[in-house]
C-alpha cells in the first residue's frame, strides 16, 4: 500500500480522470449485479407460468439497457485509469530525460548506458502497472467482490452466501501461494534463460577460436545441454502455472455443489425459488475475478514499489557542478592561465594532475603530447570544467573559469572529444548541431574547413543522409571531421581538439590544420596529439608524463633539447616511412 | 535489414504454417494433449448438464428421492475432480510440447550459427546474433505456449458446447450460431485496426528507446554544444507521440475487446432468454434447460476472451519468427570442403598466385606466392593493413578465395576433410580467447578424448603449469567470463597449452606475442620456439626480433609481397624490413 502514498502527488494531479474511472468502475460493479437477478426472475416466470410478453420485454429490455450502459462505462473507466497510468510512465520519462541532461561526468562515468536505460524503461512500466492495473485489481475487487456478497446476502438469501463462500478463501490462499512459489521459479527459469543468454554470446565471440578446433557439434552439444536446463526450469513453471486454472475450477465446483445441494434444501423448505438458486450461482461466477485479483495485487505493488524507489533515488542524485551566485553572465574570452597544482578524480587516490603550469596568450595554439593516461585529457576536461575539486586555478580573461555561468562558458568553447560520437540523423544536423536552423552555405563553408565537404557531396544524399548507429556507415576519419565541423559552427573563442585527427591521413591533417589557421586567425586553439605533426606548428608545446609536464616550448626548441620529445619525433618520422612502404619521402 | 514489422496476410501465413511444422516430431504428444483437452471439454459440457437433470427431475418437481440425488452429486463430483487433473496435465503437456518446439529452434539456430562463415559476423553485431537465438525464440514461445494451445481451447469449447446445445436444443443451438460470425467480425475488426495501432506504437516505442540511447551515450557532447534544451524538446515531442499512440491503442482495447465481448455475452442472454421466454408461451419449459443453456454461454465465452487477450502476442511472434528464420535461410555459409580421405603427412604449404577480396571489390591480397617446407617457419611482417591476416584467414578456411590455390602436401586445401584440416592445423589467435569454465576445460576445450595427464602434458609443455601449479584450485580455477582474471600472458599460455593438447601438423602463430606483459614473455618466448619444433609454422609477428630465426621472411605491403629472405639478407637489402626493424629497436639515426 505504501506506493499509492508515494504516488498521492499523481492520483491528485489526476484526481478528475481517477475519480471517473473509479465511480464508473463502481457502477460496473453493480450493474453487473442486474442480469443474473433478471434470469432469476425470468426462471421463476417461466416456471410458474406467469411469464407473459410485456414482462419478457421489460426484463429484455433491463438486460439491453444494463449491457449497453456496461459497454460504455467499462470503456470510459479504462481509458481513464489505463490512460491515467501511461500518462504518468510518460511523466516520470520526461522528469528522468530531463534529469539525465542535467547530470555531469562523473554520473556518467559510475553507471552504464544499459542500467539507466533499464530505469527508463523496466522500473517505469512497473510503476504503470502499479497505477493502472494495480489500482484497478485494488478497487474492483473490493467492490464488485462486496457488492456480490452484499446482493448474494440481502437479495437472496444470507445463509446459502455464508455457505457457498466457505471454500472461496482457499482460493485465494492457493493461488497467493502458487504466486509465491512461482516467483522463485519463475527467477530460476529466467537465470537458465540468461545462462543460455550468455552462452551463445560467448560463442559468437569465440567463433574463430571454434572454428579453428572444428568444435562447432560439441560447441553445439554444450548449447542443448543448456537450453534443456532451460526447459527444465520451465517445466517447473509450466507445472506451478498450470495449477491456478484447475484450482479455481475445483474451488468453484465445490461452491457449486455446496450452493446447490443447500440452496435446494431451502426451496424444498420453501424459503427459495429455483430462479434465485440460478441468480445465486451466477453470482458466485462473478467472484471469481475479485478473489483471483486479490492473489496477484501483492505482486504489482511490491514491484511497482521496488521501481518507483529506484527511480526516485535516481532523481534525487545532486546536480554536482552548478553555477555559482552572482556568476559572470558574459562569453568568456581571452589569455588561459592554467595553473593547477593538484587533481584527483572524484573517488581516486592518486593524483591525475600535478604542478600543470601554463599561459596561453589569446589566439595562439597549444599542443599537447604524451602517452595515453598521461594527463593531456584531464587537462581539457578541468578547462571545459566537468569536474572540480583541484588545488589551483584555471582563468579565461580576467576571470577564473567557475566565475562564469557555466553555459556562457562553453559557448566559448568547441571541442572535439577523441571518441567522435555522430547522433543518429542527416550530416547537415549533425554539422549544425548547436544550431539546425543554420543556412546551408554556411554549413558548407564550414564543411570546407574541416574538409569533408567534398565527402559529404559523395554520399547518396549528400547533406541529407543519415549518420550515425543507424544510418550509413562513415569512416573514422570521416567521422573525426564531421565533429571537427561540428564544433566550428559555433565559432568558438576556444577550440579543443583532443586528438581528433587520430583518423585522417597525414595529408588532410595538414590541409585541416593550415585552413584552420587561416579561417581561426584570432582564435585560440588546443591540440593534444600522438602525431606531432599535427602540434609541430604550435606556439607552445608541452609534453606530459604522468600527469605533470615533463617538457615544454616550441618545437624548435624541444628538438634542441634532445629529450623525449626528440625521440618521440624521430621514431614518428621512420614509421611514416614504414607506412609508406619504405619508399624514401623529401 | 530485420526491421520490417508488417507483412501482408499471405507472409504471415507462411510463417505461422513453417512454424507449425515444429510441430510434426511431436506428433504424438500432441495427439495426447488433444485427448486429454477433448476429455476436459466433455467434462466441461457434463457438469452442467447433470445439474441441469438435477433441477428439473428433483428441485422443481419437488422429487427428493435420496439416492438419484446423491448419485447425481457423487458423479458430479466424480466428474470435477477428474476435470481438474485432467485439465492440469492437459495444461503441463501443451507447455512441454511448446518449450521442446522452442529448444529445438533454438538449437536449429545455434548450429546455423556455427555453418555461417566468418563474412557473416564481419556484418552481424553480434549482439543481434544472440538475439536471434534467445529473445525471438522466446517470443515465439508465447505464440506456442499461450496463444496457439488458448486458440486450440476455445476452437474445442466452442465445438463442445455447440454440440451440447444442439442435443438439447437444436433450434435454440441454431439461433446461437449466429453469434460466431458476430465474434468473427470483432476479431476481424480489432486484428484491422490493430495492425496499424500496434504497429506505430511499437515504431513509437522503439524511436523512444534509441533516442533515450542516443542522447545517454551522447550526453556529453549535447552538454558541451549546450543543446540540453534541444535534446529535451525533441525527446518530449517523441515522448507525446508514444503517449498518444498508446492512447490509441487503449481506447482500441477498449472498443473491441473484453467490453465488445462482454456485450456479445449480453446478446447471446437476451437470445436465451427471448427464445425460451416465447417458447414457455406455447409449451412447458423446463427451467433446468434455460441454466444450463446460460452456463454454456458462460463457458463458451471464457476461451473466447483468453484468446482475444492473446491476439498481440501473435503479431510479435510472427514478426520474431521471420528474423529467426531469415537466420536459418542464409546463405553466407563457411567455405565447402571436398571432403577427400587424404591425411596431412609432411606439412608442406604452397600459396600460388593467390588474389582474395573480402568484399568483391578491392583486393586485400594479390597474387601472392609462397612455399613453406616441412618443419620450417615463414614470418609475415608488414604494418596494419598490409594483408598478413588475411593470408591466415585463408589458410584457416575462414573465407572463401576465387583465384589461386593453396596446398598443403601438394593437394589443395579445398579437397581435405573439415576435419582432418581442423585436427592438423593449430591457430594460436592475437587475443587469446578463453570461455567460461576452468583452466582445464579451457585446454581441453571440448575434447573428451584427452586425458587428465595430457592435458597438464600441454600445460607442461608450453609452460603454462608454473602459473597454474601456483593458483589455489589448480587446474580446476575458474575462469571467469572471458578469462578477465588472468592476465594476457597467461591466457596466451593456456592458449598455447591448448594447441598443443591437439599436436597439430602446423602451427599458425597470429601476432601470438603482440599484446603481452613483459613478465611473461620470456616464457612466451621459450615456450613458442618448443612448440614449433618439428612443425611447419606460419607467423605473424610484431615485433621483429621474435621471429629472426625464421627461414623466410615475406614482408608485405598493400596486399603484395614486397621483400622475402632471411633476416640477414633483408637486412642487408636496406629496405622496408630494415626500417621497420630500426624502428622497432628505437635506433635513430
Amino acid at each position: 500500500m505504501k506506493v499509492f502514498l508515494k504516488l498521492i502527488w499523481f492520483f491528485k494531479l489526476r484526481k478528475k480522470e481517477y475519480l471517473i474511472g473509479l465511480s464508473m468502475l463502481g457502477l460496473v460493479a453493480i450493474l453487473n449485479l442486474i442480469p443474473p437477478k433478471v434470469i432469476g426472475y425470468v426462471i421463476d416466470e417461466i416456471g410458474n407460468g406467469e411469464l407473459t410478453t410485456q414482462s419478457l420485454a421489460k426484463w429484455v429490455g433491463i438486460i439491453i439497457v444494463v449491457a449497453i450502459l456496461i459497454y460504455i462505462m467499462r470503456y470510459y473507466w479504462r481509458r481513464m485509469i489505463f490512460g491515467s497510468s501511461t500518462y504518468l510512465a510518460k511523466l516520470l520519462r520526461e522528469k528522468l530525460f530531463h534529469h539525465f541532461t542535467k547530470m555531469s561526468p562523473s554520473f556518467y562515468q559510475q553507471r552504464r548506458v544499459g542500467d539507466l536505460m533499464a530505469h527508463a524503461t523496466n522500473d517505469i512500466s512497473a510503476v504503470q502497472q502499479t497505477a493502472g492495473g494495480g489500482v484497478l485489481t485494488l478497487f474492483d475487487s473490493v467492490t464488485t467482490g462486496g457488492f456480490v456478497i452484499l446482493a448474494m446476502a440481502i437479495t437472496i438469501d444470507w445463509r446459502l452466501t455464508l455457505i457457498a463462500l466457505i471454500p472461496m478463501p482457499l482460493m485465494a490462499i492457493s493461488t497467493s501461494y502458487y504466486g509465491k512459489l512461482l516467483h522463485s521459479r519463475f527467477r530460476e527459469a529466467q537465470a537458465a534463460f540468461s545462462d543460455l543468454n550468455d552462452k551463445t554470446q560467448e560463442s559468437i565471440s569465440g567463433i574463430k577460436v571454434i572454428k579453428t578446433f572444428g568444435q562447432q557439434d560439441e560447441d553445439t552439444a554444450d548449447f542443448t545441454r543448456l537450453s534443456n536446463d532451460v526447459v527444465d526450469k520451465n517445466m517447473k513453471v509450466a507445472k506451478i502455472d498450470s495449477l491456478f486454472d484447475p484450482t479455481i475450477s475445483l474451488v468453484i465446483g465445490f461452491s457449486f455443489m455446496l450452493s446447490l445441494g443447500f440452496g435446494a434444501k431451502f426451496i424444498y423448505e420453501g424459503s427459495m425459488s429455483i430462479g434465485d438458486l440460478v441468480a445465486f450461482n451466477t453470482y458466485l461466477g462473478l467472484l471469481v475475478w475479485p478473489m483471483l485479483a486479490f492473489g496477484m495485487l501483492f505482486n504489482i505493488m511490491e514491484r511497482g514499489s521496488a521501481s518507483y524507489d529506484r527511480i526516485e533515488q535516481l532523481l534525487e542524485v545532486p546536480v554536482e557542478i552548478d553555477d555559482k551566485e552572482n556568476a559572470l553572465d558574459s562569453k568568456p574570452n581571452g589569455d588561459i592561465g592554467f595553473k593547477i597544482d593538484d587533481f584527483k578524480f572524484p573517488g581516486d587516490q592518486a593524483s591525475a594532475l600535478h604542478s600543470v603550469h601554463f599561459t596561453l596568450k589569446r589566439g595562439e595554439t597549444l599542443g599537447i603530447v604524451g602517452k595515453t593516461g598521461s594527463g593531456k585529457t584531464t587537462i581539457l576536461k578541468l578547462l571545459l570544467r566537468e569536474f572540480e575539486g583541484y588545488n589551483g586555478e584555471i582563468r579565461f580573461g580576467n576571470h577564473t573559469i567557475d566565475d562564469y555561468k557555466k553555459q556562457r562558458l562553453r559557448e566559448a568553447i568547441g571541442y572535439v572529444p577523441q571518441d567522435h560520437f555522430l547522433f543518429s540523423t542527416t550530416v547537415f544536423e549533425n554539422i549544425a548541431f548547436n544550431n539546425p536552423q543554420e543556412n546551408r552555405e554556411e554549413v558548407e563553408q564550414i564543411a570546407k574547413i574541416a574538409h569533408i565537404h567534398d565527402d559529404i557531396l559523395r554520399f547518396t544524399n549528400g547533406y541529407e543522409t543519415i549518420v550515425g548507429e543507424r544510418g550509413v556507415s562513415l569512416s573514422g576519419g570521416q567521422k573525426q571531421r564531421i565533429s571537427i565541423a561540428r564544433a566550428l559552427m559555433m565559432k568558438p573563442e576556444l577550440l579543443i581538439l583532443d586528438d581528433s585527427l587520430s583518423a585522417v591521413d597525414a595529408k588532410t591533417e595538414e590541409a585541416i590544420l593550415k585552413s584552420l589557421k587561416e579561417a581561426r586567425e584570432d582564435s585560440t586553439t588546443i591540440i593534444t596529439s600522438h602525431r606531432l605533426s599535427a602540434i609541430e606548428h604550435a606556439h607552445l608545446i608541452i609534453v606530459m608524463d604522468d600527469g605533470t609536464i615533463v617538457e615544454q616550448g616550441t618545437h624548435e626548441e624541444l628538438m634542441a633539447l634532445q629529450g623525449k620529445y626528440f625521440e618521440m619525433y624521430q621514431l614518428q618520422q621512420l614509421e611514416r616511412l614504414v607506412e609508406k612502404g619504405g619508399e624514401e619521402i623529401e | 535489414m530485420n526491421n520490417k514489422s508488417a507483412f501482408s496476410s499471405k507472409e504471415q501465413t507462411q510463417i505461422l504454417f513453417r512454424l507449425l511444422s515444429y510441430l510434426k516430431p511431436h506428433k504424438k504428444a500432441v495427439l495426447l494433449a488433444l485427448f486429454l483437452l477433448m476429455l476436459t471439454v466433455i467434462g466441461d459440457v457434463t457438469g452442467p448438464y447433470l445439474i441441469k437433470i438435477f433441477l428439473d427431475d428433483h428441485v422443481a418437481t419437488n422429487n427428493f428421492e435420496f439416492e438419484a440425488i446423491i448419485l447425481l452429486a457423487v458423479s458430479y463430483f466424480i466428474i470435477q475432480i477428474l476435470n481438474v487433473i485432467i485439465s492440469y496435465f492437459q495444461l503441463v503437456k501443451f507447455q512441454e510440447i511448446a518449450l521442446k518446439i522452442i529448444q529445438q529452434l533454438r538449437i536449429d539456430v545455434f548450429s546455423k550459427i556455427h555453418q555461417l562463415g566468418m563474412r557473416y559476423f564481419d556484418e552481424t553485431p553480434a549482439g543481434s546474433i544472440v538475439s536471434r537465438a534467445t529473445n525471438d525464440t522466446e517470443a515465439i514461445k508465447e505464440l506456442f505456449v499461450s496463444v496457439l494451445s488458448s486458440f486450440i481451447q476455445a476452437a474445442f469449447l466452442i465445438v463442445g458446447v455447440y454440440i451440447a446445445m444442439f442435443l438439447l436444443n437444436p433450434m435454440l443451438a441454431l439461433y446461437a450460431l449466429v453469434l460466431l460470425p458476430l465474434i468473427f467480425l470483432v476479431i476481424y475488426l480489432y486484428r484491422k485496426f490493430s495492425s496499424v495501432v500496434f504497429l506505430t506504437m511499437r515504431e513509437k516505442l522503439s524511436q523512444l528507446n534509441a533516442k533515450l540511447a542516443e542522447s545517454l551515450s551522447g550526453m556529453g557532447i549535447i552538454q558541451t554544444f549546450r543543446q540540453e534544451q534541444r535534446i529535451s524538446e525533441d525527446f518530449d515531442k517523441i515522448n507525446d507521440e508514444h503517449y498518444a499512440a498508446m492512447m490509441n491503442n487503449i481506447k482500441l482495447n477498449s472498443l473491441l475487446l473484453r467490453p465488445v465481448i462482454d456485450l456479445i455475452f449480453f446478446t447471446a442472454i437476451v437470445l436465451i432468454l427471448t427464445y425460451f421466454g416465447m417458447a414457455s408461451f406455447n409449451t412447458a419449459i423446463e427451467v433446468g434447460v434455460v441454466y444450463v443453456f446460460i452456463t454454456y454461454i458462460n463457458r463458451f465465452f471464457e476461451p473466447i476472451n483468453n484468446v482475444m487477450e492473446r491476439l498481440a502476442f501473435y503479431q510479435q511472434a510472427i514478426v520474431a519468427a521471420s528474423r529467426v528464420f531469415a537466420l536459418l535461410d542464409n546463405e553466407d555459409i563457411e567455405p565447402k570442403q571436398e571432403e577427400r580421405e587424404q591425411v596431412i603427412s609432411s606439412g608442406l604449404i604452397e600459396f600460388k598466385n593467390v588474389t582474395f577480396s573480402y568484399d568483391g571489390k578491392a583486393n586485400v591480397l594479390k597474387n601472392i606466392s609462397f612455399t613453406v617446407k616441412p618443419g620450417e617457419t615463414v614470418a609475415l611482417v608488414g604494418h596494419t593493413g598490409s594483408g598478413k591476416s588475411s593470408i591466415i584467414n585463408l589458410l584457416m578456411r575462414f573465407y572463401e578465395f576465387g583465384d589461386g590455390d593453396i596446398l598443403i602436401d601438394g593437394k589443395s586445401i579445398k579437397s581435405y576433410r573439415k576435419k582432418e584440416l581442423r585436427n592438423k592445423l593449430g591457430l594460436v589467435l592475437q587475443d587469446p580467447f578463453l570461455f567460461y569454465g576452468t583452466i582445464e576445460s579451457n585446454i581441453r576445450l571440448f575434447n573428451s578424448s584427452l586425458t587428465k595427464e595430457q592435458v597438464i602434458a600441454a600445460a607442461e609443455f608450453v609452460q603454462a603449469d608454473k602459473f597454474i601449479e601456483q593458483l589455489p584450485s589448480k587446474y580446476d580455477q575458474r575462469v571467469s567470463e572471458r578469462g578477465s582474471t588472468f592476465s594476457s600472458g597467461q591466457r596466451q599460455l593456456v592458449a598455447f597449452a591448448r594447441t598443443i593438447a591437439t599436436n597439430p601438423k602446423i602451427l599458425v602463430l597470429d601476432e601470438a606475442t603482440a599484446s603481452i606483459d613483459t613478465e611473461t614473455e620470456v616464457a612466451i618466448q621459450s615456450s613458442l620456439e618448443k612448440m614449433r619444433k618439428g612443425r611447419t609454422t606460419i607467423a605473424i609477428a610484431h615485433r621483429l626480433s621474435t621471429i629472426q630465426d625464421a627461414e623466410l621472411i615475406l614482408v608485405l605491403h598493400q596486399g603484395e609481397i614486397v621483400e622475402r629472405g632471411t633476416h640477414q639478407e633483408l637486412l642487408a637489402q636496406n629496405g622496408l624490413y630494415h626500417k621497420m626493424y630500426l624502428l622497432q629497436n628505437g635506433i635513430v639515426e
